[in-house]
């Protein structure tokens, strides 16, 4: 069974992620969770956001293994500081991450300070979609449809020019 | 799993090339970059050693218009081969949908074979998946060099948990095979999320379980 975010959902988790923005001075956000899928993302649009969430997961999953091995429950959050961007994770819950990118304009103080109560909002949210029963059902688009491929999904380039 | 976000109508799958070290994985994913037409494909990011080995994982995301008024986002990675790379392959196992174990053909690989395979098995088992439930496809790799087994016992030796799983044979670097092998997944892969989020088929309680 597929984990489905519907239309009200992704807008409160907009609504979090752009006040996140504001209030942090931050470039861009998304969450994603642990197998690397996006749920939501804000100003990311520039850079690739399904690779920042892949490698953000890999990133924040490596820091846990890290803990562990340092006898450390877990991190809660892990920053990467570079010259001119710098990138702050933190964990929304078990499998959701919360990734925030920002200039070095601003500060990670600031961004640590506004993306604890995100995350909880974002937490409560995903929680509440955790637990509605028929999550699927609401949605008028629950039936899934394959579209008529003739042939594969996937072709040669060189192929396709052929017109095969 | 799958994910669905309906506010973007788009749809999240992830694919994983599983094998042991050197029997193709990456070649696979880099043929299919080259080869796709470009505005189905992403970048192809490779976490590798100065060697050219995976360290971490390649990745790639393909787009395709598979189901009506949706638009599936196909995340495609590689896992690193090497036996001392474990806990990256259950990192990146995480949340899969569909798995290609590819083979390597030669003779003195088999063993390699063997252990990356039962190593998949583990490491699904681990996160509470299985290959019963999971769509995968078998690639026999690499089957343009002299000292390759025969397909059959290749077959034999990986395809043989009661019901036989689709196979493909390969050699990657040509291309051959490596399409074959991708729509394959992918319709599986498909199939397998369609049935699994058609109303009728779903327990309520089930759907509980594993709504997250």
């Amino acid at each position: 069974m597929a984990f489905a975010l519907g239309k009200n959902d992704v807008n409160k988790i907009n609504r979090v992620l752009r006040e996140l923005l504001d209030q942090s001075e931050s470039t861009g956000c998304l969450v994603c969770d642990h197998s690397g899928y996006v749920l939501a993302q804000q100003g990311v649009d520039t850079q690739d956001p399904l690779l920042i969430s892949a490698l953000g997961a890999g990133v924040f999953t490596a820091s846990r293994e890290l803990a562990r091995i340092l006898g450390e429950d877990k991190f809660s959050a892990v920053f990467h500081q570079g010259e001119k961007k710098s990138i702050f994770i933190c964990a929304v819950n078990q499998d959701v991450l919360l990734v925030v990118i920002f200039t070095n304009e601003a500060s990670v103080g600031l961004v640590r300070l506004y993306a604890g109560p995100a995350a909880d909002a974002i937490r409560g949210t995903l929680e509440e979609v955790r637990t509605r029963i028929d999550t699927m059902q609401e949605a008028p688009e629950y039936t899934f449809v394959l579209n008529d491929s003739k042939g594969g999904l996937f072709s040669k380039n060189t192929d396709a020019t052929k017109g095969q | 799993m799958s994910f669905v976000n309906y506010a973007t109508r788009e749809i999240q799958l992830k694919i994983v090339y599983y094998g042991c070290g050197l029997c193709g994985k990456t070649t696979n994913l880099q043929v299919i970059h080259e080869m796709v037409s470009p505005d189905a494909k992403g970048d192809l990011t490779s976490l590798a050693t100065s060697q050219d080995r995976t360290l971490f994982f390649d990745f790639m995301p393909l787009v395709a218009e598979a189901i009506k008024g949706f638009q599936t986002r196909f995340q495609m990675y590689t896992v690193p081969g090497q036996v001392m790379y474990n806990m990256t392959r259950r990192l990146v196992l995480r949340g899969v949908d569909g798995i290609v174990f590819v083979a390597d053909s030669q003779w003195d690989k088999m063993a390699e074979n063997v252990e990356s395979f039962n190593n998949l098995l583990e490491n699904l088992q681990l996160q509470g998946d299985s290959l019963d439930t999971i769509p995968y496809v078998i690639q026999h790799n690499k089957r343009d060099l002299t000292n390759i087994a025969p397909v059959n016992y290749l077959e034999f030796l990986l395809n043989n948990r009661g019901k036989r799983r689709p196979s493909t044979t390969s050699i990657a670097p040509q291309g051959k095979g490596v399409f074959e092998t991708l729509n394959m997944i992918c319709r599986l892969v498909l199939n397998n999320f369609i049935r699994e989020n058609t109303p009728k088929s779903v327990n309520k309680e089930e759907k509980d379980l594993v709504l997250m």
